[in-house]
This record gives structure tokens, C-alpha cells and sequence, in this order.
């Protein structure tokens, strides 16, 4: 009975902090999509602003003027890079997946610890050689170097392979019966019961190739081949202080149609990116 | 990886087969196997085991990213970095980093899993925005923090104004950066441990909440010794894996203070990045990397000895 006495002052605890909660976390994005709309002195106004007095697209003119700033460009060049990869790791990982998840054969237990020994090994370790290789096979400033290196995702043959074990064997050796080959049985069994582990996967390694900065940064020096971060670094590194607004609207253009995206799927990909983090349980 | 070191038991089935016939049927079964392998193999081979040997290789080599030809010095570039100045200090940077950023991250998304799950109206709209910040790239995040935590003319020092604290240092005080930094990544990050907490609190029976009120145990002691030890997976997994990406640091100071002021912010990842980079030592650079590879891999086996033992005692 006490309990129920006190739960409402609690509540009125619990709304006051998640409310602040979401203000500092809303608040920045409001900032950035506020001010990069305004005028250079509006933006510098002491108390600052959220809502531009006199809306301008000033900013955004100039973003799509300058010569060296290609953000359309760079916003495709990651998208496509992001989704390309994305789904070479699903197609890659989910085969091996079912050979260690179904078969059997030779060198298996040794194989699948030599890959969970990687998942130890930082990605600093490969990043000098895989840069030499791409410039001895002439990658560099290529989609072709922005996509493959990543793609023996060894986490993502660990996820699939949770998920496999646990579809019921019944249902693949029903299809051995109607003389489905092995790859039969991935195409038509495996691989339909395991969209949802599928498109978890993709969402989780197509958020960690997008936001990835260091490798694209290495690989590309050619404007038109930026990726977003590596595009945003160029960008800050040139006006970074001298034009807030510039900066702060190249952010905005950035971001809002990935913020859009994810309103729109955010059941999903909420959802996926959960699974992924929980071992695909 | 808690869930890798738990599966590897119902690996050690596999030396039986050993024992068993070489029969035609499991020829073609292992032929398939290596089919389904191959793709997965041929990267994995190229972009990870070879890349791994060639890293260890230039490490012992004077390697210019530009010269034909490299001298082969032994272990120096390794004996340079240890009594190197810049190395030490980057990686007492990234370690006082990764300490403040993991503990910070985990007490936050803690709290705001325990909010969020409580029943109240709108819970998804909470969880949405408090992961927001995640699916921002680490340059925009970059350009808002750097705007907001200026000295002069940031809304961060507008808000302290208001309540008669004067204007703070945040960037540009070399005490002070690495907890901004901190706490822009806490911002950025904090949603991911929250949805995976959020997750393992709904996989608690709400049978042994209702034992613990019959018992007339209040909220505080529900959390404590129901919440907090059932979560315990989680919590390792979160710790483990936040330790490892936060100790990889290298966007948000190289976007907000470029390492500085001095050297205050640079992170063993800058540091190998200007190496490489500027001074194209890819030798130097690939000792940077296997010296911060030994320094994680040993944190993190550390990290599981005494949070698994901790488990244990309980």
C-alpha cells in the first residue's frame, strides 16, 4: 500500500529527469538545424538563438558554391559505399555461417577459433597494410577500396551462426527430402526464416561503415571520393572557426536525411541493433 | 564476445569426427562446407591474416610510405617508441579517455534503461531520442560540440552564465579536455548500452520482482540485488566492448581540438594517423598499433578475469 501512496511524486521525479533527459540530447540537433539557417551575426548573438529572426539559405548556397565542397557527392558516395558493403557482409558471412552452423568438416573448430582470435586483434594492426595493398592494386580513391577490406566480418558469422543453430533442423532435412541440394537449403530454408537476423546485421554494419572515418580518410584524397566523415573532416579543417554557418549547414545536410531515415524505421532498426548487440538472441 | 566465450564448450564435440569413417557422404559434405567457406576465406585471408603478418613485418623495418626500399632495424622502431615522449603521453590521454567515457556511458545508459522501462506513457518516444545521437556521423557530432563548447560564444558557457558560473575553458584548458571530449562521446554513445540494459531488464521474470515486494523489499534494494546481478552479462558485455572502441578514439578529437591544446587531447589513434600520414612512417606506425594492440588485448583478458571472478564470489 505504500508503494502505491508514493508512485506518483516518483513519477513526477521520473517525467522531470527523462524530460531533461531528452533536452540535452534534442537540444544540439535543434542548435545546429536552428543556426544554420541564420545570418553569421545571428549566429554569434549573446544570449544565443535556436530560431532564426530572419531565415536565410545563405549558408547553404554557399555550401553548394565552394568548389571544394562536393556534399551531394560525398552523401551518394556513402550511401552507396555503406550499402554496398553491407550487403557483400550479408552474402559472405551468411555462407559461412551455415558451414559452421550445419556442417561438418575438417579444421572447423580451428577455424572458427582462429576467427574469434581476431575479434581480439584491433583494426589499427591491418589498416598500414591493407593501405599498402590498395595502393600496390591501385584502390586508392576507388569504391572498390571503401568496400572489400571490411567485408570478412567476423562478428557477422558469429551472429548468423547463433541464428542457425537455432532454426529446427526439421524444416532443412524435410528439404534434403525433396532433393534440395546444400545450397538449396541455405536459399530457400535458412536464409528466408533469418530475415530478421539478416536485417539486423545489414543495419548494424551499414551504421559502422557510414560513420567510419579513419580508413576512408587513408584511402581517398580526391575530393569526389570523400565519404561523408572523411568529406566533413576536409570541410571542418578548412573553416572549422572562421564560418560557423557554413559548417554548422554542411552538419545539418549531413544528418537530416539520416535522422529522417531513422524516424521512419526506427521500430527496426531499434530492434536490430539490439539483436546485434545481444549476440542475435 | 560474452556470448562467444559461453558457446565454445559445444565446440569440443568436434574431435570425434575425427574417430568416424571418411566415408564418400561426408567427403562431399566437408567439400561443401569449404565451398560455403570460400568466399568469407578469401577476404579473410587477404584483409586479415596477411595484412596481420605484414603489420607485425614493417614494424621492424625503417618503412617510408614513399621509398622503393626499407632497412631492416630489428626492434628499434619498437625501442624508439618506448622511450618516446608523445607515445606515453597519447596513451595516458586515451586511458584517462576510455576510463572517464566507459564508467560515464555505463552509469548513464543504466539510469536511462531504468527509466525508460519503467511503465509510463511514452516510452518510445524516449527511446528514440535518447538513441538519436548514435546515427550521427562522428564529424557532425564534431562540428555541433566544437560550436557549443566554445569559450565565447557557446551556448554550453551561455547556460553555466545563467546561473552565475563564469566562462569556462572547456577546449582549450589541458585539464578539461579530455572530460569535455568525455562527454560528448557519453552524448554521442550512451544509446546502444541503454537499448542492449533495456533488453537484459525485460529478460528478468517479473515473478521474481513480485516475490521481492511480498518480501517487502523497496526499489532501491530491487535494484541492487535482482536488477544489478541478473544484469551482470550485460554489464560485462557492455564494459568490455565500450573499453575497446573508446580506447580506438581518433574522430572526435581530431574534429574538435585536432589533439590539442599542446598535446592534451592527442589519442594513440591521432598519433599512429600523424605518423602514418605526415610523416608516412609506416614502420613507426605499425609499431604504434602493435604496441597498442598488446596494451588491449591484456586489458581486456584483465577485464574478464576479475569481472567473471567477481561473478563467481557472489
Amino acid at each position: 500500500m505504500l508503494a502505491t501512496r508514493t508512485s506518483p511524486f516518483k513519477n513526477v521525479g521520473l517525467y522531470a529527469f527523462l524530460i531533461i533527459m531528452t533536452l540535452i540530447v534534442g537540444f544540439p540537433l535543434l542548435l545546429m538545424v536552428g543556426e544554420s539557417f541564420m545570418h553569421s551575426n545571428e549566429i554569434i548573438r549573446w544570449p544565443p538563438i535556436v530560431v532564426p529572426q530572419e531565415p536565410t539559405f545563405e549558408n547553404f548556397q554557399k555550401m553548394f558554391s565552394q568548389q571544394d565542397l562536393q556534399l551531394p557527392r560525398w552523401l551518394f558516395n556513402s550511401v552507396f559505399v555503406a550499402a554496398a558493403y553491407s550487403f557483400a557482409v550479408i552474402t559472405v558471412c551468411s555462407l559461412a555461417a551455415y558451414a559452421f552452423a550445419r556442417l561438418r568438416f575438417p579444421g572447423r573448430t580451428i577455424l572458427f577459433g582462429l576467427f574469434l582470435a581476431t575479434i581480439m586483434i584491433p583494426s589499427q594492426v591491418t589498416l598500414i597494410p591493407n593501405y599498402l595493398l590498395m595502393r600496390d592494386i591501385k584502390f586508392l580513391d576507388t569504391y572498390n577500396a571503401l568496400i572489400w577490406p571490411g567485408v570478412a566480418n567476423v562478428f557477422g558469422v558469429f551472429l548468423l551462426r547463433q541464428f542457425f543453430m537455432g532454426i529446427p533442423r526439421e524444416l532443412e532435412e524435410a528439404a534434403i527430402m525433396d532433393g534440395a541440394t546444400r545450397f538449396g537449403v541455405y536459399w530457400r530454408v535458412v536464409l528466408p526464416l533469418s530475415t530478421n537476423a539478416l536485417i539486423a546485421l545489414g543495419i548494424y554494419v551499414f551504421l559502422n561503415n557510414y560513420n567510419d572515418l579513419l580508413w576512408p580518410l587513408l584511402v581517398t584524397s580526391r575530393l569526389e571520393m570523400r565519404t561523408i566523415p572523411a568529406g566533413l573532416q576536409v570541410l571542418n579543417g578548412a573553416f572549422g572557426t572562421l564560418d560557423r554557418g557554413l559548417v554548422l549547414a554542411a552538419a545539418t545536410f549531413a544528418s537530416v536525411p539520416v535522422l529522417i531515415v531513422y524516424i521512419i524505421f526506427q521500430r527496426r532498426i531499434l530492434k536490430g541493433i539490439t539483436m546485434t548487440g545481444m549476440g542475435g538472441q | 564476445m560474452a556470448q562467444a566465450i559461453q558457446t565454445l564448450p559445444r565446440e569440443r564435440i568436434a574431435p570425434r569426427i575425427k574417430r568416424e569413417r571418411w566415408t564418400p557422404g561426408r567427403r562431399r559434405e566437408a567439400i561443401a562446407a569449404y565451398l560455403f567457406l570460400a568466399p568469407f576465406l578469401f577476404f579473410f585471408l587477404i584483409f586479415v591474416v596477411r595484412a596481420v603478418i605484414q603489420g607485425v613485418n614493417v614494424s621492424f623495418y625503417d618503412w617510408n610510405v614513399l621509398a622503393k626500399s626499407h632497412d631492416w632495424i630489428g626492434l628499434k622502431n619498437f625501442e624508439a617508441l618506448l622511450s618516446d615522449p608523445l607515445w606515453w603521453t597519447s596513451l595516458r590521454n586515451t586511458a584517462i579517455f576510455a576510463v572517464l567515457t566507459v564508467g560515464g556511458t555505463t552509469i548513464v545508459a543504466l539510469t536511462a534503461a531504468l527509466a525508460v522501462n519503467q511503465p509510463i506513457r511514452a516510452r518510445d518516444f524516449f527511446r528514440i531520442v535518447f538513441y538519436a545521437p548514435g546515427v550521427l556521423s562522428v564529424g557532425v557530432v564534431g562540428i555541433i560540440w566544437n560550436w557549443m563548447l566554445d569559450r565565447e560564444f557557446g551556448v554550453v558557457n551561455y547556460g553555466l552564465s545563467l546561473f552565475g558560473i563564469s566562462k569556462v575553458s572547456w577546449l582549450s584548458s589541458a585539464d578539461l579536455v579530455l572530460p569535455s571530449l568525455s562527454l560528448v562521446t557519453i552524448w554521442w554513445g550512451f544509446g546502444f548500452p541503454m537499448l542492449l540494459f533495456l533488453a537484459g531488464m525485460q529478460a528478468i521474470p517479473e515473478q521474481i520482482y513480485e516475490a521481492a515486494r511480498i518480501d517487502g523489499a523497496n526499489a532501491r534494494r530491487m535494484f541492487f540485488n535482482i536488477t544489478l546481478p541478473l544484469l551482470r552479462p550485460t554489464l560485462l558485455f557492455v564494459t568490455v566492448t565500450q573499453f575497446i572502441a573508446q580506447f580506438q578514439v581518433f574522430g572526435q578529437p581530431l574534429f574538435i581540438t585536432n589533439g590539442g591544446p599542446g598535446q592534451a587531447s592527442t589519442t594513440v589513434i591521432m598519433y599512429l594517423y600523424q605518423q602514418a600520414v605526415r610523416y608516412l612512417h609506416a614502420g613507426y606506425a605499425s609499431a604504434i598499433a602493435i604496441g597498442l594492440a598488446i596494451i588491449m588485448i591484456t586489458l581486456t583478458l584483465l577485464q574478464f578475469i576479475f569481472i567473471g571472478r567477481r561473478g563467481e564470489s557472489n
